[in-house]
């Protein structure tokens, strides 16, 4: 036995080069610097020729504000005194973040919660595909926008429409990339585990499941992309705080500047929340980072 | 424990074009045989194994494993799949240890089994890595190891080899004579493979393609326990002369 091992461990030889060396995350390092100084290159100059261009007063005959007085519109909105004053949005960013980000936070879940499984359940099952497939696929092409209506009619100007909304949206994303990761799975691990005598509700929690992780992230990216759209949104029309709230509120008393630190606002708030799922998903899926890193 | 019973076994799938895969295929395995199923590619020869494994489901005629019908797949019967089929996101151990563990087995049951499996092929080094840091030889011990952990009755062999190199094969096919030598396991083998199928097996099917036959059987009388130094015996290469023959008359017809 002893020399059959020896001749087996052939094929073992340099296999453990692919796993990165300390030289090696310090090159990973370096090259992250890099490409955070080149992807804020293109903001700063968009800045700097908007702030030139407006210095003076402001652009498109006093419409647009220059960046210094967005800066300091956001600075007083985020760190003014709340309460009285002339300003009524002094102090309140905080606050009108968490109302539009727990309400994302809450219809997002609703969205996993009915999404993945529905996915998984059409991806996996022929009869569960004929049952429900079709009826998404209607559904699927009317814009949350068009929901609206329909929304505030049955739950009035009250959080639930907006969460309604929110997990409506992002619902079908994750449905269908959780469906065909579900179809995807390679058959022979289906028949390796049947094989090793797991019966079916093993197969789908143990081998369709995991195996579906990695399509079914992507749907969740998506999905809070839409979800972060549907907020702003429902909270323009369909309740009285949040985000979008503020957005629509400041655009009608011709406050621009908050308009725009608004603006900004949405966008550093879909970019933190996108960035926390590829973190999950980095953590979650170590195995399929280490199998695109070999290839 | 370990018969395998093929009593005028037919399968064909149906389609745009009906398929006969198996035509009136009859072939007894006994316990502790090494057969060897060799034919081209489209021969039939992974179909017989997939009903057998209980994958698939036959058109006609009877196919027993130790006297019963075979209604599903079971770890009865371990199969060892040509691209291993790990599930990569379990490390090796998860890997080697799934089969117990979906089968509720106690934890004492299996644990040192499964520890002197890893030893077997090897890889005890690697308990701790997932698949994909594996050398495709060192996957298929692995695939190996996780079937021979349920202690199967027979275990069905679907071309486990024929992804590797030249060398690493050769590596391969000695563990796998030494593990048989030692555990004595009813072995169904797939290959195309001429010389793996002479050196590995007690008798060689060979087999035609559309309709998928066996045309002949051929059994290897070399001595055990046998190696890979064994290829380059006269005996050895006789045999191959023979099969080289057979199937250049059906490459004929």
């Amino acid at each position: 036995m002893s020399s059959s091992t020896e001749r087996v461990s052939l094929d073992t030889g340099g296999k453990r080069d692919t796993v990165p060396s300390w030289t090696g995350v310090s090159l990973v390092a370096r090259r992250g610097v890099r490409q955070a100084v080149l992807a804020i290159v293109l903001p700063l100059a968009v800045v700097a020729i908007w702030q030139f261009a407006g210095r003076g007063g402001s652009l498109f005959g006093g419409v647009l504000p220059a960046p210094d007085r967005v800066f300091e519109a956001w600075r007083v909105w985020a760190f003014g005194p709340a309460g009285l004053g002339l300003n009524p949005y002094s102090g309140t960013w905080l606050a009108n973040v968490l109302f539009s980000a727990e309400r994302v936070g809450k219809g997002f879940l609703c969205a996993i919660l009915v999404g993945v499984p529905t996915g998984i359940a059409i991806g996996w099952n022929r009869l569960s595909a004929g049952a429900l497939d079709p009826t998404i696929q209607l559904l699927r092409p009317i814009p949350i926008t068009a929901w609206l209506p329909f929304s505030i009619a049955v739950f009035g100007i009250r959080d639930i429409g907006a969460i309604f909304l929110i997990s409506l949206g992002a619902f079908f994303p994750i449905v269908l990339n959780s469906a065909q990761g579900a179809r995807d799975v390679e058959r022979n691990l289906i028949r390796a585990a049947l094989m090793m005598g797991a019966g079916r509700w093993t197969v789908l929690r143990r081998v369709v499941l995991p195996a579906s992780l990695p399509s079914i992230f992507t749907g969740l990216r998506i999905g809070l992309g839409i979800g972060w759209t549907a907020v702003i949104v429902a909270e323009m029309v369909a309740v009285k705080s949040g985000l979008g709230y503020v957005l629509w509120d400041a655009y009608y008393v011709g406050r621009m500047d908050v308009v725009i630190a608004d603006m900004a606002s949405i966008g550093l708030l879909g970019l933190v929340s996108d960035l926390v799922i590829v973190q999950l998903e980095r953590w979650v899926l170590t195995w399929r980072r280490l199998q695109s890193f070999q290839s | 424990m370990g018969t395998i019973r093929f009593d005028g076994v037919s399968k064909t799938y149906r389609g745009q074009r009906e398929v006969h895969a198996l035509d009136d295929v009859s072939l007894t395995v006994d316990e502790g045989e090494f057969v060897a199923l060799l034919g081209p590619s489209g021969c039939g020869k992974s179909t017989l194994l997939n009903v057998l494994a209980g994958f698939e489901k036959v058109s006609s005629g009877k196919l027993l494993f130790d006297g019963a019908t075979i209604s599903s797949p079971g770890p009865d019967r371990g199969v060892v799949f040509q691209e291993a089929a790990l599930f990569p996101w379990l490390t090796v151990w998860e890997n080697v240890v799934f089969g117990p563990r979906v089968q509720n087995l106690a934890r004492s049951l299996y644990e040192s089994r499964a520890r002197q499996l890893l030893e077997l092929v090897g890889l005890t080094a690697f308990a701790d890595a997932l698949p994909v840091q594996l050398s495709g030889g060192m996957r298929q011990r692995v695939g190996i190891a996780r079937v021979l952990v349920m202690n199967p009755r027979a275990l069905l062999m679907d071309e486990p080899f024929g992804a590797l190199d030249a060398q690493t094969r050769l590596s391969m096919q000695q563990l796998l004579l030494d593990v048989w030598q030692q555990l004595g396991t009813t072995v169904l083998f797939v290959t195309h493979d001429i010389d793996e199928a002479i050196l590995l097996s007690d008798r060689i099917c060979v087999m035609s393609a559309r309709p998928g036959r066996i045309i002949k059987t051929i059994p290897i009388e070399l001595a055990r326990p046998r190696s890979i130094a064994s290829l380059t015996s006269p005996e050895f290469v006789a045999y191959k002369a023979e099969i080289m023959a057979d199937i250049r008359i059906t490459a004929h017809h």
